[in-house]
């Protein structure tokens, strides 16, 4: 790929993103014009959105911005780290938030190459230990037990 | 006066000073484990500040801001490293001194000269932020609306490789500004019938997944890349000798890097670059920087840390950011109810003095702590990346979930996190986008207002002579680049054009 069309790209992405968002301005509830107050509620957004989409055009033709070389593509550590964060919301729903931080805790220490399942273990158990303390004893917050936790807890 | 004596007078209370206590050693803790920056830090631990008293809120967060800076330059000295992007000079020398076995001697001046550059930064604050606050007293909607403007204009040059680009991240965060109930309309806007975003996107868990989370994933990029380490045996305070060579460098430092921190948008870590080559320009002993001179740590440490007190008089005086941290500490005020402005120092007097006091005692509590445990914080850069980072990935689930225990929150940093993630790898800076977010809301409303005061005429803003002021310096300042460039070409082409074609 040539230098400059990874801004190209970008611009193009940005420009179908301000069409797309000015085109749901249309569908605001319509106010009567005396309840405007200045702007009526879409015309703010649009007026960015038109900002957005010069300074992306700006960007496609190299005004004020070297051209960007093609990043590299994403390593697989990455979509791994990524993957894992999906499925750590799956997890909190079904098992609670704690032994879910705790189970995180263990899993992305094992993708980041520690393979003592003992020390990882031990250091979850730890900090989601500490962080309990903080967040539920000492700020009374609440946070989700799971389909699992509602099943055998009150 | 009466203020003063009472901000100050939480000194003296138990539980601010545990607050303050807190708050300065989380700032070096965290701020000192490597590639966690002072915005990171400040956006990871700002969901403690959501049940406590808008006073220890505040008094938590400025000692973070002040702390987090320091604990950056621990990381840079023992592993060339930067903990906080505002160190990246102090590395020049700090890592070499570390080399040569002196690692103690730099974090002590670096210790020394953070704090006072700091408290000189405190002082400023103290004076210039009423003053400012004063003058900004009479401003009406259209000069809230320049400022804005301005304040948004400015971000065009933090971080990031094109003001372009940098603008871009900062219009995308006005529009996501926009996300909630037009207040004046009561229209919802681009809720897509989520009843959470009502009240428009809570700006906790897009500064966590921003910061936070994006980093995470860019660590996983460097997966597997080991960092040389050096042990510190001991921190050996300065001599004398070390501190008079240093005292030039500190006192320019000091005075630059305040001034440059209290310009909207320009930080700590451009106030530390400027210093760097500041103090090696009136230096006697130029040709030692770079190979582990100990006034190329003083400089740059006195600058980042002067720079932190200097980015609060924006933001209190007038509610526009001076720099990343500041506009997430901003935003902390906001989810507390509190919106700084001129009208903060004649409503609530008590709160500023709180945050002069704090940060004062947090420059004095870490050149302590920095002095005597030191050694103790050293062992935080030894932390395995294997155990730090899901860490910060549990602790930002946590911390963006307690606030509203909603779980859209969760799902509000995963999506900003992966933002962030791609903003860096095409080389937006997410800062713009933050200040974007917070000055949004003050853009759209100062704009109707004086549309309303200007009866829908557009041009009525020319009849404003601040507005025009402040319009003229931000076309000054977008364009200036340009303009630059322009000059510069223009004087190569005459140079290098035969004599006669001279003008």
């Amino acid at each position: 790929m040539g230098r400059g069309a990874t801004d190209r790209r970008v611009a193009g992405a940005t420009i179908l993103l301000c069409a797309i968002v000015y085109a749901y301005t249309y569908t605001f509830d319509e106010v009567p014009a005396a309840l405007m107050g200045g702007l009526g509620a879409e015309l703010f957004p649009r007026l960015v959105l038109w900002t957005l989409a010069i300074l992306a055009v700006l960007l496609a033709l190299h005004v004020g911005s070297p051209p960007m070389d093609a990043p590299a593509p994403i390593p697989r550590p990455v979509w791994i780290a990524g993957g894992a964060m999906l499925l750590y919301v799956g997890v909190l729903e079904l098992i609670g938030m704690w032994p879910a931080s705790a189970v995180a805790l263990v899993g992305l220490g094992w993708l980041w190459g520690e393979r003592s399942l003992v020390k990882l273990s031990i250091s979850a158990v730890m900090l989601t230990g500490a962080l309990n303390l903080v967040f539920v004893r000492l700020l009374g917050g609440s946070f989700p037990k799971g389909l699992l936790g509602a099943l055998v807890g009150p | 006066m009466d203020a003063f004596l009472a901000g100050m007078a939480i000194l003296l209370d138990p539980y601010m000073l545990g607050v303050i206590l807190a708050g300065t050693l989380l700032g070096i803790i965290v701020g000192a484990l490597p590639g966690i920056s002072g915005s990171t830090t400040t956006a990871l631990l700002l969901p403690l500040t959501v049940t406590m008293t808008p006073g220890a809120a505040l008094a938590f967060l400025g000692s973070i801001y002040c702390a987090a800076n320091f604990g950056g330059s621990i990381t840079a000295i023992l592993i060339n490293t930067p903990g906080d992007p505002s160190a990246s000079a102090t590395a020049f020398d700090g890592y070499p001194m570390a080399k040569r076995g002196e690692a103690g001697k730099a974090l002590g001046i670096s210790a020394i000269s953070s704090a006072i550059g700091g408290i000189f930064s405190v002082f400023v604050l103290i004076v210039a932020a009423p003053l400012l606050a004063r003058m900004a007293y009479e401003f009406g909607p259209p000069e809230y609306f320049g400022l804005a403007v301005f304040g948004l204009s400015m971000v065009a040059m933090i971080g990031g490789e094109s003001q372009v680009k940098n603008l871009m991240s900062a219009c995308l965060g006005v529009l996501l500004a926009t996300v909630g109930l037009d207040l004046t309309t009561g229209v919802e806007r681009f809720t897509f019938g989520v009843y959470s975003l009502s009240d428009g996107i809570e700006f906790v868990p897009v500064l966590i997944g921003l910061f936070a989370i994006a980093e995470m994933l860019e660590q996983a990029t460097q997966h597997g890349v080991v960092q040389d380490y050096i042990r510190l045996t001991a921190v050996k305070l300065p001599t004398l000798a070390d501190f008079r060579k240093c005292a030039k460098s500190i006192a320019i430092s000091s005075g630059i890097g305040t001034f440059i921190g209290a310009l909207p948008a320009l930080g700590a870590t451009t106030a530390a670059m400027i210093c760097y080559n500041e103090s090696k320009r009136w230096s006697k002993y130029k040709d030692e920087f770079g190979k582990g001179a100990i006034e190329g740590v003083a400089g740059p440490e006195a600058a980042n840390n002067a720079a932190v007190g200097g980015a609060m008089v924006p933001t209190l005086a007038l509610g526009i950011p001076g720099s990343t941290t500041t506009a997430i500490i901003l935003a902390g005020l906001i989810v507390q109810g509190v919106r700084p402005g001129p009208h903060l120092f004649t409503e609530q007097p008590a709160l500023l003095y709180i945050v002069f006091s704090s940060m004062l005692a947090a420059n004095l509590l870490y050149l302590v702590l920095g002095l005597g445990a030191a050694k103790l914080f050293a062992r935080l850069t030894l932390v395995p990346a294997a155990y730090l980072w899901p860490a910060v990935f549990v602790l930002s689930m946590v911390g963006a979930y307690a606030p509203n225990q909603s779980m859209s929150d969760i799902w509000t940093v995963l999506i900003f996190g992966v933002v962030g993630f791609l903003f860096r790898r095409y080389g937006f800076s997410p800062a713009p986008l933050i200040m974007g977010l917070v000055l949004g809301k003050m853009v759209e409303e100062s704009l109707k207002q004086s549309l309303l005061i200007f009866d829908q005429n557009w041009l009525m803003f020319l009849t404003r002579p601040i507005v025009v002021g402040l319009f003229a310096v931000t076309l000054i300042g977008l364009f200036a680049p340009f303009l630059a460039r322009a000059w510069t070409r223009t004087r190569k082409r005459w140079r290098t054009s035969p004599a006669g074609d001279l003008p």
